[in-house]
Formats: C-alpha cells, structure tokens, sequence
C-alpha cells in the first residue's frame, strides 16, 4: 500500500472528527482500514482521545455558585444606583448654570428687596450667599445619607461572611 | 430556541437577578471547566469565574440573543483571561501558551496539585497529565469542540480568530494529545 494512502487515512481520520468528511471519503476511510492494521490503531487511538477528554472531569470549587450569585447581586444594587447618581449631579449642573446666568439679577433683585425692608446690606448679601450654597448644601446631605447607606451595607455583608 | 435567546437576552439586558442566578447555576460546571483549561490553575479560574459573572451582568445588553450564549460566555471569560495576561505584560493568550513564543502556562499551581485534587480514577490521572503537557491554546479548542460540542464557528467567535485557525489548532491539538495519551513524545 503507497504512503500517499495512509497519508490520505491519516488526514481524514482526524477531519472526520474535527469537521466532517463527504459519504464519500468515509466509505474510502472505512475500507482503508479494514485493510490496514496501522492506520486502524491510529483511528482507534484517536477516537480513544477524544472519549478521555470528554470523560475527564472537575470537581467544582464548594460554594463558587453560591459566592458568584452573592457577588453578582451586590454588583447589580450598585447598577441601579448609579443612574440615580447621574440624576443627582446632572441636576446640580444645570442648577449651577441656571444660578451662574442668573446671578446678577438676584442680585439686584435682594439689594432691592433688602432696600425696601431697610435691611442691612450684610443680610441680603447672605441671602445671595445661601442661594448659590443651596445646591451644594442638598448634594452634600444625599451624600452623607448615601454614606450612611453603605457603611450600614458593609456591616450587613461583613455578618454574611 | 431562538425565543429562549431572545427572552435571555431581554433579560440580560434587564440585569434581572432571577435570571443571573439561574444561569450562574445553569453554566457553572462549563464556564469554571473552561478557565480551569485556559488558565491552567484553581485559584485564578475561581476568580476569573466570579468576575465573568460580574461582566456579564454589567454587558448583557451586549449579548444579541442569534449567537449560543455559552459561546459569548466563554468569549466574555477568555477576554478576562487576556486582559488579565496583558497586564503581565504579556501580548495574549497565544503568546504566553504558544511552545514557540514562551512558556506554556502551569496546568497545576502549588504543591498539592490543585488538579490532582479534583480528580480522582487512575485514567484521568493520565489525561490529566497529557492535557497539563498540552499549550492551553490547543487544551482550549479541544474543549470547545469536544466537550463542549460548539461548532467551528462558533469556537472561532469565542477565540475572535479565523475558522482556519481554529482547525489548525484542533488537528495539531487532538494529534499532540493522542500521542500524548499513547505515551510517545508530542
């Protein structure tokens, strides 16, 4: 028998398994090795191969499942928390320009208002001063009421370990 | 089948907790036998497996509900896989795998074996020791076709390389492993 033969035996035993081969080529590969021991062996070695490699198995780590589902689920309340905090910062940018483009007559409009009282200038001034703070001053409490939120949250997860 | 796609999907896209849980427990023998190959090593393939998950949640509007989900699943993992290789300054999997290029990864970690823990008959000590000879990048593609039974495409999706690659890696892989397995040198 030529060595092109067992060349071409060789070739299509492994695409046989790896992508297929024509009715054709099996039939040619079936006689071929009914005829020829070598080629045979290495076709049964082959599939031999293949069966250990899906007969090997793993043992799975104790708890992975359970710890992911755990991990994933902390992960997913910090998602659905974040678009809040695009809110929160998105309407203090616009507050801030809103405030910026306005500035002068509120401005006036307390040193008006101030006059018609009688008030010393140093309160309307103040006003002015309390109505620009008054978007940082609310920023700043959501923030510490988030703080307070997840330091309250570690100490939940700290017990759950 | 392309309804169960669509509706995994969906809620993926939902980041829904329900259905994260269910596929967590659905996939976990796969997705932890798929790094424990490419990685070569317990420990790190645990902590890939939790982060897969973690990216998973945060990228399942990107999973299109045509393609098998296992196959996006491995590709989200293998990406982790290579990021993570990357930082060591390495260029890719391929790179660190490749007998050509470096050193194959370890398949075991510390003393004791972390492989020899998990498996237990005298035959799968063997195939253990052939696979842990093999470069993860052909363990890889055996996996996927064989144990996983993704077709060529789709292990090429998961690998982002060209069906022509993938066939070379699976002939040289499953030619490397039988004489491995027959006990002559690869």
């Amino acid at each position: 028998m030529s060595q092109e033969l067992h060349a071409r035996a060789e070739r299509l035993i492994a695409q046989e398994r790896v992508e297929g081969i024509s009715t054709a080529d099996q039939l040619w590969l079936r006689q071929h090795l009914a005829d020829c021991a070598s080629c045979a062996a290495r076709a049964s070695a082959t599939e031999q191969a293949i069966r250990s490699l899906r007969g090997w198995s793993v043992a799975m780590p104790p708890a992975l499942a359970s710890r992911t589902q755990f991990r994933v689920r902390m992960r997913a309340e910090q998602l659905r928390g974040e678009p809040r905090w695009r809110m929160v910062w998105a309407a203090c940018g616009i507050s801030w320009a809103f405030g910026a483009a306005t500035a002068p007559y509120v401005w006036r409009g307390l040193e008006w208002a101030g006059h018609r009282m009688g008030l010393p200038n140093i309160i309307w001034e103040l006003g002015f001063g309390l109505w620009w703070a008054l978007p940082a001053a609310l920023v700043a409490v959501i923030l510490l009421m988030e703080n307070a939120g997840r330091s309250s949250e570690a100490d939940w997860k700290r017990q759950e370990n | 089948m392309a309804d169960d796609k669509k509706s995994l999907a969906l809620g993926l896209r939902r980041r829904d907790p329900e259905l994260l849980d269910r596929l967590i427990e659905q996939y976990q023998y796969r997705l932890f036998r798929y790094l424990l190959y490419i990685t070569g090593n317990r420990e790190r393939a645990e902590d890939f497996f939790q982060e897969t998950w973690i990216r998973v949640l945060e990228r399942g509007h990107q999973y299109d509900g045509k393609s098998k989900f296992e196959a996006w699943l491995f590709s989200i993992a293998r990406h982790l896989v290579i990021d993570w290789q990357r930082q060591k300054k390495a260029q890719s999997l391929d790179a660190l795998t490749n007998p050509d290029e470096g050193a194959p990864l370890e398949f075991a970690d510390d003393d004791p074996s972390p492989l020899h823990l998990v498996l237990s008959r005298e035959s799968e000590e063997t195939v253990q020791a052939s696979l842990g000879k093999l470069p993860a990048i052909y363990r890889e593609v055996l996996l996927l076709r064989f144990q996983e039974e993704l077709g060529l495409a789709e292990i090429a999706t998961v690998l982002s390389a060209p069906i022509s690659t993938v066939k070379s890696r699976l002939y040289r892989g499953l030619e490397d492993l039988r004489m491995l397995l027959a006990g002559e040198a690869a």
